[in-house]
C-alpha cells in the first residue's frame, strides 16, 4: 500500500517540430488506499500518464513518488504496481486457478500459499465455484474478474485499471460497478482506475481527475464536478445528457444582473454571488452552462421559454430537446410529459444551476 | 520494500549485461557467415581468371575487371536467356496468380463447397515430397504435350506444381483474414459477386498478393533442376547458362559470378520496387474502430 | 417506397436462431428490436437483407416476395455492426458506392454524395480514408453510405452503441431528425433500452427463444411489459422483482414476499383482477424510481424499512440497494444524498405501480397482452 504522487510530470514523444506533448506538467496526489479516477476523452494523454506510473513509459522530466520513494527510473517490475487491462489476456489453455495462481508461480512462492492465496481472491471476486473452469467457458465479466483477480494476487501496492468495463455490456457493467466499489472497500488498496466513461468514473472513485489536451483539467469528487466544473471542458464531459451552453452578454440594471443569450428572448438569472463576480469584473461576454437536469417542468420564479422540437420518452424519463431562437438546449421531464413537437412549453430553473464562463479562457466565474 | 532488494536487482542486471553480450556476439557472427558469401561473389566477379583460380585466394581484387560484365554478353544468347527466364517466370506468377487467388477464395469464403480443409492441405501438400522424385515422369509427360519439354510454356506450367499450391493456401489465409462484411456491404449496395470481389476484396488482400508474386517468381526465376533437363535449345534460363561458362576444363569463376550478379539484379529491382505495398498494406488501417 | 412484411421466419433447425418470426413496418415507420447481445437480430437483419436464406419463411417488400433474391437486387439498405466501411476506399467513394453499383450518371453522382455527406456533416472529410476519421464519423459515412443509396428498406444494426456517450447522444438526436429514414421502412436492431424508447415508433422485444416477446409502442412495453423478460430487459437498474403469496387477514387482503416478513396491502384494483385470476401466488415488478427514501411531504405511499447494502450516486439518481425482510430492493435517490452501508433507511413504495405477473409463467396478470 502506497501513496503516489506525481509531480510535474511531462511526457513528450519524439523531438523537434514533429513531437508531440502527451503529457503537459501533471501533477496529482492519491492519498494511501484511494481510489481515483483518471478520466478524459481519446488521446488527452490518460494512458501515457498510467504507462508512466506503471513504468512501461520513460518520464521526460518530472518525478513519481511512491510513498517517499522516488520511482521515476525504476523498472516495472520493480515499482510493486499492479496493472488489469480491457483485454482479459488470459491463458486459455489454463484453468481459473492456474491463472490466478500464475503470477505467484513465477515468482516461485510455495504451492501451499499459492492455493490459500488464490482461495482468498476467488472469495473477494466471488468465483469459487469456477476455480477449475476455463476461460473460454466464462462469459466476459467472469473473465474480466478473473484478470482483475490474477493483477491483485500479488498484493500489489497500488493497484491500476485501464478501461477494464469497456467491452461490457450495460447490465453486465453495472454489476461490475458495485463489484469494483466492494472490492476497494475490502481490499483498501490505492488504486487508480483509467476510462473514458464519466459515469463509470463517478460512480467509482473517490476523486476523479479530468484531463484533456494532455493537461490536468481539474481534481474533484463527484459533487464538486458536477456543481463547479473548473471550466467549459469538464462541465460538458461530465454528466449525462451534456449540458446546454449559451453564448450571452451581461446585462445590469438596478443592481440586478442577468444574461441575455445571443439569437434568442432567452434571459438567464445566476444566483447573488455569480452575479456580483460578474459586475466586479466587468465581463460584457460570456458562455453560460445550465444541465438538462437543472431544467425542469416544477415552477419556481425562473423560467426559460421555448418551443418543443422532440419528445424523447426514455422510460423512465423523457428528454425533450427544445428551441428558441437560434439556440437549441435540452431539458428532463417526466415520462408522463407528453407534449409533442411545436408545442410552446416554459422550463423552470433555480438561479444556483446557472453556471457561468468567461467567454475567452472558458473558465468559472465563481 | 526491504533493503536487500538494491542488491539482488543489480545481481540480476549483472547477468542480463553478460547475457546481452553473448548475444550480439553471436548475431556479429551470423552476419560475417550470411554476407561473406556475397562479398566474395562481388569480388570474384571483377577478377581475372587467373586470379580466380589462386591457391590462396585474394581478398581484394589485384586487378578490377569491370570488363567482366560485358564480357557475359559476348555470346548473344546469354541476354536471351535471361529474357526466356523473365518471361517464364513471370508469365508463372500471373497464372499462379489467378488460379492460387481463386482456389484460395473458394477454400477461404465457401470451405464446404471446395473440398474442405482437408483438400486444401492436401494441395499444400504437393510442395512437400521431393521434387527429384517427379522429375523423369515430368520429362516424359511433358515431351508428350504438342509443344514439347524444350519450350516456354513447358516450365510456366511445370512450375505451376510448385507454386500453385503455395499461392493457393497463402491466399487463402489472406482472403480469410479480408472481413466478410465488407463483401457483404458491397453485396448491398448492388455490386454483384464478381464485381464485389474485384473491387473489394482483391484490394483488402492485394499486399500479400504481392507478397506471394515475389515468392512465385523468385522460384520460377532462379529454378534449376526442371530447367536444366527440360531445357537447352530453343529456350534457354539463365540458371542453365552460368555452367557454361568454361574454358577447357577451366571454370571461368569471374565470369559465372559476374553474369550471376546481373541476374541478381530483377529479383532485388522487384523487391525494391513492391516492398512499398507490402508495407502499406499493414497500414491500411482497421475496419472496426 | 414500401412496407416490409417478414412472415414466419425460421433460421437453424436444432437450435433455432429464429423462430417463426413474423413482424410488418409500414413505409415510413421507424421499428427498433431490443434484445441482448447475442441474441440473433443481427442474423434476423442478415435474413431480410439476403445475406442469409431463411430455412422457412418469407420476406416482402411492398408486395413482393424477395425472399429468393440475391442481396445485390434487392432495394435493401444495411449498416453494419462494425461499420464495414471499404478501407482502401475514401469516404467519398465507400459513400458512392452504391450509385457505381448501380451506374448512376457522374455529375448526378458528385451531387447526391455531397448532399448526404452535408447532411451528415461530414463533407470536409471526403479526401480521408476510414481508418483517419474517428468512429462518429467512421458511423456517419457507413450511413450516408446507406442513405445515398436510396433504398426501400433501412436495416440499421446497433449503429450507435459503439460510441462514446456523447457521439452516440448527438447521433440519437440525428436519427430523429433525418427525413430520409422516416420516409422508408426501417428496422433499427439495438440493446440499448433507452435508444429503443427514444428512437421506435414501434418496439419488437426479442426473447432467446428467437421470437419477438412483444410489440409495441415504447409506452406500451415500458408500462405494461407482457411478461418478465420484456420488463427486465427494459429500465436500469433493472425492476425489482418480488415473488409474493396474496393473503387475507382481518377481511384486509395482502401481499407478502415469499422470502420474508416484508408486506405490502393489496390496491382494490389489483385485489379484484387477482381474485378473478384465482391466484394465491404472484410475481411483483417494481420499477426502482417508485421506492425511495420516504419524505416527510410524501403521501399515498407504503412504508417499508429497509437497511442499506450499497449506495452509488450514478449520474442524474442515487442508486441505493437495500433488503427490508430477506428481499432485495433497488431504490432511487437523490443524487447528492449520502447513505452509509448498514445504515436504516425508511423507504416509500408506490404501490399503485405494482407489476402483476403470473408466478409461473412469468406473463402479465393485470390486463390483456
Amino acid at each position: 500500500m502506497a501513496n503516489v504522487s506525481l509531480q510535474k510530470v511531462n511526457k513528450i514523444y519524439g523531438s523537434g517540430p514533429g513531437s508531440v506533448h502527451a503529457v503537459q506538467d501533471l501533477d496529482l496526489d492519491i492519498a494511501d488506499g484511494e481510489f481515483v479516477a483518471l478520466l478524459g476523452p481519446s488521446g488527452c494523454g490518460k494512458t501515457s500518464t498510467l504507462r508512466m506510473i506503471v513504468g512501461l513509459e520513460t518520464i521526460t522530466s518530472g518525478h513519481i513518488f511512491f510513498d517517499e520513494r522516488d520511482m521515476s527510473r525504476l523498472e516495472p517490475q520493480e515499482r510493486n504496481v499492479a496493472m488489469a487491462f480491457e483485454t482479459y489476456a488470459l491463458y486459455p489453455n489454463f484453468t481459473v486457478e492456474e491463472n490466478l495462481a500464475f503470477p505467484l508461480e513465477v515468482r516461485g512462492v510455495d504451492s501451499d500459499v499459492r492455493r490459500k492465496k488464490t482461495e482468498e481472491i476467488a472469495e473477494i471476486l466471488q468465483i469459487t465455484d469456477i476455480l477449475n473452469a476455463f476461460p473460454p467457458e466464462l462469459s466476459g465479466g467472469q473473465q474480466q474478474r478473473i484478470s482483475l483477480g490474477r493483477a491483485l494476487i500479488r498484493d500489489p501496492s497500488v493497484f491500476i485499471l485501464d478501461e477494464v468495463m469497456s467491452h461490457l455490456d450495460a447490465h453486465l457493467k453495472f454489476r461490475m460497478l458495485f463489484d469494483l466499489k466492494r472490492l476497494h472497500r475490502e481490499l483498501k488498496r490505492t488504486m487508480v482506475y483509467v476510462t473514458h466513461d464519466q459515469v463509470e468514473a463517478l460512480a467509482l472513485a473517490d476523486r476523479v481527475a479530468v484531463m484533456s489536451n494532455a493537461k490536468m483539467q481539474q481534481v474533484g469528487d463527484r459533487n464538486t464536478l458536477y456543481n463547479r466544473p473548473a471550466n467549459v471542458f469538464v462541465a460538458d464531459f461530465i454528466g449525462e445528457p451534456p449540458t446546454n451552453f449559451f453564448t450571452a452578454c451581461v446585462a445590469t440594471e438596478d443592481n440586478e444582473t442577468r444574461l441575455l443569450v445571443d439569437d434568442s428572448d432567452l434571459v438567464l438569472v445566476p444566483d447573488q454571488s455569480t452575479a456580483g463576480k460578474l459586475r466586479q469584473s466587468g465581463h460584457d461576454k460570456v458562455t453560460a452552462g445550465i444541465r438538462p437536469q437543472n431544467l425542469g417542468l416544477s415552477e419556481t420564479p425562473y423560467s426559460l421559454k421555448a418551443e418543443i422540437d422532440i419528445n424523447e420518452y426514455l422510460g423512465e424519463r423523457s428528454m425533450l430537446t427544445v428551441q428558441n431562437g437560434a439556440a437549441t438546449f435540452q431539458s428532463l421531464a417526466p415520462p408522463d410529459m407528453r407534449a409533442g413537437p411545436g408545442e410552446a412549453i416554459q422550463l423552470y430553473y433555480e438561479p444556483s444551476s446557472v453556471m457561468v464562463f468567461d467567454f475567452e479562457t472558458e473558465k468559472l466565474i465563481a | 520494500m526491504t533493503t536487500d532488494t538494491g542488491s539482488t536487482t543489480d545481481g540480476v542486471k549483472d547477468m542480463w549485461r553478460h547475457v546481452r553480450f553473448l548475444f550480439l556476439a553471436f548475431l556479429v557472427l551470423w552476419v560475417v557467415f550470411t554476407v561473406f558469401p556475397l562479398y566474395f561473389m562481388v569480388i570474384t566477379a571483377f577478377k581475372t581468371a587467373a586470379e580466380t583460380n589462386l591457391t590462396v585466394p585474394t581478398f581484394w581484387p589485384q586487378d578490377w575487371r569491370p570488363g567482366n560484365f560485358a564480357g557475359v554478353f559476348a555470346e548473344k544468347t546469354n541476354f536471351n536467356a535471361l529474357l526466356d527466364s523473365f518471361i517464364i517466370a513471370t508469365a508463372n506468377t500471373a497464372l499462379s496468380l489467378f488460379l492460387g487467388s481463386l482456389a484460395g477464395y473458394a477454400f477461404a469464403r465457401f470451405p464446404r463447397q471446395a473440398g474442405g480443409e482437408n483438400l486444401a492441405f492436401w494441395i499444400l501438400s504437393n510442395r512437400m515430397f521431393p521434387p527429384v522424385a517427379i522429375l523423369v515422369p515430368m520429362f516424359f509427360l511433358f515431351d508428350n504435350t504438342p509443344w514439347g519439354t524444350d519450350s516456354h510454356l513447358s516450365l510456366i506450367f511445370l512450375y505451376l506444381v510448385f507454386n500453385l499450391p503455395l499461392a493457393t493456401w497463402l491466399m487463402m489465409v489472406f482472403f480469410r483474414d479480408a472481413p466478410l462484411e465488407i463483401e457483404e456491404a458491397a453485396y448491398l449496395d448492388g455490386w454483384r459477386p464478381l464485381r464485389a470481389f474485384v473491387k473489394v476484396t482483391l484490394p483488402l488482400v492485394l499486399p500479400g498478393m504481392v507478397s506471394v508474386a515475389m515468392l512465385c517468381w523468385i522460384f520460377a526465376w532462379n529454378e534449376y533442376l526442371f530447367a536444366n533437363l527440360f531445357v537447352g535449345s530453343a529456350v534457354k534460363t539463365y540458371t542453365i547458362v552460368i555452367p557454361t561458362f568454361t574454358h577447357g576444363s577451366q571454370t571461368l569463376w569471374n565470369l559465372q559470378m559476374a553474369f550471376s550478379l546481373i541476374a541478381m539484379i530483377p529479383p532485388v529491382t522487384l523487391f525494391i520496387l513492391l516492398r512499398r505495398y507490402m508495407v502499406r498494406g499493414l497500414s491500411l488501417g482497421v475496419v472496426k474502430g | 417506397m414500401a412496407r416490409l412484411e417478414v412472415q414466419g421466419l425460421c433460421k437453424g433447425w436444432d437450435f433455432p436462431v429464429i423462430d417463426d418470426l413474423s413482424f410488418s413496418v409500414e413505409e415510413g415507420e421507424f421499428f427498433v428490436i431490443l434484445g441482448a447481445s447475442g441474441i440473433g437480430k443481427t442474423t434476423l437483419l442478415r435474413l431480410i437483407s439476403g445475406l442469409e436464406t431463411p430455412d422457412a419463411g418469407r420476406v416482402i417488400v411492398g408486395g413482393s416476395d424477395q425472399t429468393r433474391l440475391p442481396p445485390y437486387q434487392r432495394r435493401i439498405a444495411m449498416t453494419f455492426e462494425s461499420y464495414a466501411l471499404y478501407p482502401h476506399l475514401s469516404v467519398y467513394e465507400n459513400i458512392a458506392s452504391p450509385l457505381r453499383a448501380r451506374k448512376v450518371a457522374a455529375d448526378d453522382r458528385e451531387r447526391r454524395v455531397r448532399e448526404v455527406a452535408k447532411l451528415l456533416k461530414i463533407d470536409h472529410l471526403l479526401d480521408r480514408r476510414p481508418g483517419e476519421v474517428s468512429g462518429g464519423q467512421k458511423q456517419r459515412t457507413a450511413l450516408g453510405r446507406t442513405l445515398v443509396a436510396d433504398p426501400e428498406v433501412f436495416l440499421l444494426d446497433e449503429p450507435i452503441s459503439h460510441l462514446d456517450a456523447k457521439i452516440r447522444h448527438e447521433l440519437r438526436t440525428q436519427f430523429h431528425t433525418l427525413e430520409d429514414l422516416r420516409k422508408v421502412a426501417t428496422v433499427y436492431v439495438t440493446h440499448d433500452y433507452a435508444e429503443a424508447l427514444s428512437l421506435g415508433d414501434r418496439i419488437g422485444v426479442m426473447g432467446s427463444g428467437g421470437r419477438l416477446e412483444q410489440v409495441g409502442s415504447p409506452r406500451d412495453l415500458f408500462e405494461r411489459p407482457v411478461n418478465l423478460t420484456v420488463a427486465e430487459h427494459l429500465g436500469q437498474p433493472t425492476i425489482n422483482v418480488i415473488s409474493a403469496r396474496i393473503q387475507s387477514e382481518n377481511s384486509q387482503t395482502f401481499l407478502t414476499a415469499e422470502s420474508g416478513e416484508l408486506k405490502f396491502s393489496l390496491p382494490d384494483e389489483a385485489k379484484a383482477m387477482l381474485q378473478g385470476q384465482a391466484k394465491d401466488r404472484v410475481t411483483i415488478g417494481l420499477r426502482p424510481q417508485f421506492i425511495r427514501p420516504l419524505r416527510e411531504t410524501d403521501t399515498g405511499l407504503e412504508v417499508v424499512t429497509a437497511e442499506v447494502d450499497v449506495y452509488e450516486p450514478l449520474g442524474a439518481n442515487g442508486i441505493m440497494i437495500a433488503h427490508s425482510g430477506g428481499v432485495r430492493l433497488i431504490a432511487l435517490t437523490d443524487p447528492e444524498m449520502h447513505y452509509d452501508a448498514g445504515e436504516k433507511v425508511t423507504l416509500g413504495v408506490d404501490i399503485s405501480r405494482f407489476h402483476y405477473f403470473d408466478s409461473e409463467s412469468g406473463y402479465r396478470l393485470n390486463g390483456a397482452n
